[in-house]
């Protein structure tokens, strides 16, 4: 009676076992042919003279060795830590600070305020790229108008034709559309934080601040780590800003490694150095998000 | 295990984002078997039967981008041959791209239509196009522009283009300020040309009478660029390749001086953060008072105000101009070509409905209506006994162009490294209006498009 039931008892697992598998397979399927499959031919094109029209040529560590010596990719590398190294805390401080006090508030306005905070996220990137572009416009934008007529400014500022301000101009644009999606997940993380422990501080005598860093905090680091990774991700590959601002110029005040990788790649049709560049962005990545990991861990 | 696999992800999500390039050609086989060539005449004979339809991407060359146009067209090509031709329009934004992509993939159309910088010395450089020079006689080359012709035919003598229309890249003033300001005394009206002196005295004396900025030596990237480059090369003298497309000759100290000049005028800046497309729409609004990124298509254009051609959005008269040189008569324009090419897709019963296509529309007694659609000149003289020269002598704006098609100069955007150059030309321009040193920017920019020629 035993055996019996635990052979169907065994059978009833592997079914399951089998058709979980199942609805993971075309996910996996997408998975492998999307992202692991461009993933292994990212690297293996690195090592090789690959463009467009004749076979790939085998030339091993060459292109790691000219990227090294490229003094715009150092160039673009700096530009691309400014802008994370920026935008990331900015990101995360404000989105914190942003969603702590509009949880506070009634649920209508919480809702009005998260919209808000997300229209720029929803928006095209196309549309408010031009928006800001209108807006720094060197002859008749927004800012320079305002700058002049409240004294601010002497004469117009080419904000996006002045290396500078060109970078600082690109972030500001970053931050914006940046904020929505960390305020919405911040919101939703404050209000899963366990009210009677907050409670049970308050009582003991916490200050709101204390209440905050020692038990808030605290339950909402999975947040904090999805959300710095994330926007650290994004700030990496900054790139539609830069294609439809300023191509990287002036004198590559704003050249990112997104954007480098594309005009090699795809104006210059290096491919395998392209890929190169694509290998070092990635492992940067990998080491950044590894101490994140690693710090969130021992908070 | 659990932060491995996470660090694994984020890793993968970076590269998969990253990775460039696509799938690689498979390489010939060394030799046919007897029965693969027997396969391969089968399929030809089946696909020449059923090469009744070919794919078109086209650029927005005048009304070659309006759906309605070529509808038109194209219906009375599909009555006269039975062929019919699916369009695709590209935009000059992500068309390049488009067309990589789609070569990559092998899912290229059958013909495109832009000019030789790359049908030539891109795409058939690259070995993508169909030598269609067996579409060209000796009758051809007596009707055809030969300076436009010569430019669709690579080095070895293969021809990947076979050109419709042409123009002439100009500049333009806004006449009703320079009325104002006084500085039509140094324009020639009849000729629309002017000497370097008289340029650099007219841009003084609109900038004395508007105070303000006169014109923009943009440079945001490489949009318009030649308009930049023709202004640099014609105020001195100075060239932008050597003549047989082998070399970049812009460190040529005529264009230093032009550079210099340009860097200490007043009435002109170098503005890193406009490309020509905002240069010509801040000449429509009356923001700039010359514009250096012009030619027909903008002179016939109606402007967002819809106040007529030739007119600024405010009413003003805009005045074409040849771009300004020493003695006001050996100006070089830059010359625009658009014309088609065939890509080699490997299908020959294609090939053939594309070539028919071509001598259509390029040498028939509907050529009339295809450089029409164009809103641009006639590469050729006739086409099949129809005279092409007069075709506009009912639009007085493009009857009075027609002054400017003599000082066409060399067609050098098919010298080798192209793409490069391009690009360190703006980039270089940033350079100079950052206020580095002239001749040292010079130097190197032009010495790393050579590097990309290959010298």
């Amino acid at each position: 009676m035993n055996a019996k039931a635990n052979s169907r008892s065994r059978k009833l697992v592997l079914r399951e076992t089998v058709s979980s598998y199942l609805f993971l397979l075309p996910f996996l399927l997408f998975f492998v042919l999307f992202v692991i499959y461009p993933m292994f031919m990212c690297v293996f094109t690195s090592f090789f003279d690959s463009t467009m029209g004749r076979e790939d040529i085998f030339i091993g560590f060459e292109n790691y060795k000219t990227l090294f010596a490229d003094k715009v990719f150092w160039i673009a590398l700096k530009n691309t830590m400014v802008i994370v190294l920026v935008s990331v805390p900015i990101t995360c401080a404000f989105s914190l600070w942003v969603a702590s006090v509009i949880s506070k508030m009634h649920v209508v306005a919480t809702s009005a305020f998260r919209c808000i905070f997300y229209l720029p996220v929803v928006t095209g990137s196309v549309a408010v790229t031009m928006v800001w572009k209108w807006m720094y416009n060197n002859y008749y934008g927004i800012f320079n108008y305002l700058g002049t007529n409240m004294g601010l400014i002497d004469k117009n500022i080419n904000w996006l034709g002045d290396p500078k301000y060109a970078l600082g101009c690109i972030i500001l644009i970053l931050l914006t559309t940046s904020v929505g999606q960390p305020i919405v997940l911040y919101v939703s993380a404050l209000d899963n934080v366990d009210k009677s422990l907050v409670e049970a501080a308050a009582v003991d005598g916490a200050t709101s601040f204390q209440a905050f860093w020692k038990v808030k905090w605290p339950q909402m680091m999975p947040t904090t780590l999805y959300i710095l990774v994330i926007t650290m991700i994004n700030s990496f590959q900054c790139f539609a800003l830069i294609q439809l601002l300023t191509q990287g110029g002036p004198s590559n005040s704003t050249m990112t490694i997104m954007f480098y990788i594309y005009y090699n790649a795809f104006k210059l049709f290096k491919y395998g150095y392209g890929n190169a560049m694509g290998v070092i962005l990635a492992i940067i990545i990998a080491i950044l998000s590894a101490i994140q990991f690693k710090v969130a861990e021992e908070k | 295990m659990k932060k491995l696999l996470a660090l694994l992800l984020v890793g993968a999500m970076s590269l998969s984002m990253v990775a460039c390039g696509g799938a690689k050609e498979e390489a010939p086989a060394a030799t046919d078997t007897p029965a693969a060539t027997e396969e391969a005449v089968v399929e030809e004979t089946a696909d020449a039967a059923a090469a009744t339809e070919i794919t078109l991407w086209t650029y927005p060359i005048g009304n070659w981008g309006d759906q309605a146009t070529l509808d038109a067209l194209l219906a009375d090509f599909e009555a006269s041959t039975g062929i019919k031709v699916k369009v695709d329009f590209l935009t000059y934004a992500d068309g390049d791209d488009k067309v990589n992509a789609a070569l990559e993939a092998g899912t290229a159309p059958d013909l495109i239509m832009e000019g030789p910088e790359r049908l030539v010395a891109n795409w058939g450089a690259k070995g993508k196009m169909v030598d269609i020079s067996d579409l060209i006689d000796d009758t051809d080359k007596a009707e055809l522009n030969p300076a436009a012709l010569a430019a669709c035919y690579d080095a070895s003598g293969a021809c990947y283009e076979y050109p419709l229309v042409m123009t002439a890249h100009c500049m333009a003033i806004n006449k009703t300020v320079f009325e104002a300001a006084g500085a039509m005394q140094y324009v020639d009206e009849a000729t629309h040309t002017w000497t370097t002196e008289d340029f650099l005295a007219a841009m003084e004396a609109v900038n004395a009478h508007t105070g303000a900025q006169v014109g923009a030596v943009y440079c945001v990237g490489q949009g318009g660029d030649q308009g930049t480059r023709a202004l640099v090369n014609n105020l001195y003298g100075g060239t932008f390749t050597d003549a047989e497309h082998t070399k970049y000759t812009w460190d040529d100290p005529k264009n230093v001086q032009a550079l210099e000049k340009l860097y200490e005028m007043e009435s002109v800046a170098f503005d890193a953060g406009i490309a020509g497309g905002d240069e010509i729409a801040l000449f429509y609004n009356g923001t700039l008072n010359v514009a250096f990124c012009w030619n027909i298509a903008q002179q016939l254009n109606p402007n967002s105000a819809n106040t007529g051609a030739a007119k600024t959005a405010t009413g003003d008269d805009i005045m074409f101009m040849a771009f300004p040189s020493e003695n006001g008569t050996d100006t070089k324009l830059q010359g625009g070509i658009w014309g088609f090419g065939v890509f080699d897709n490997g299908d020959a019963a294609k090939v053939d409905a594309a070539k028919t296509f071509i001598k259509y529309m390029c040498d028939s007694e509907k050529t009339v209506d295809a450089v029409k659609a164009a809103n641009y000149f006639a590469v050729r003289s006739a086409a099949e006994g129809t005279d092409l020269s007069t075709i506009w002598a009912d639009n007085e704006i493009m009857a009075e162009y027609n002054v400017l098609m003599p000082y066409l100069g060399d067609y050098y955007q098919v010298t080798t490294g192209w793409a490069e150059a391009r690009t360190q030309w703006w980039n270089m321009l940033q350079q100079v209006g950052a206020g580095n040193d002239v001749a040292t920017v010079v130097a190197e920019y032009c010495g790393n498009a050579n590097a990309a020629a290959g010298n």
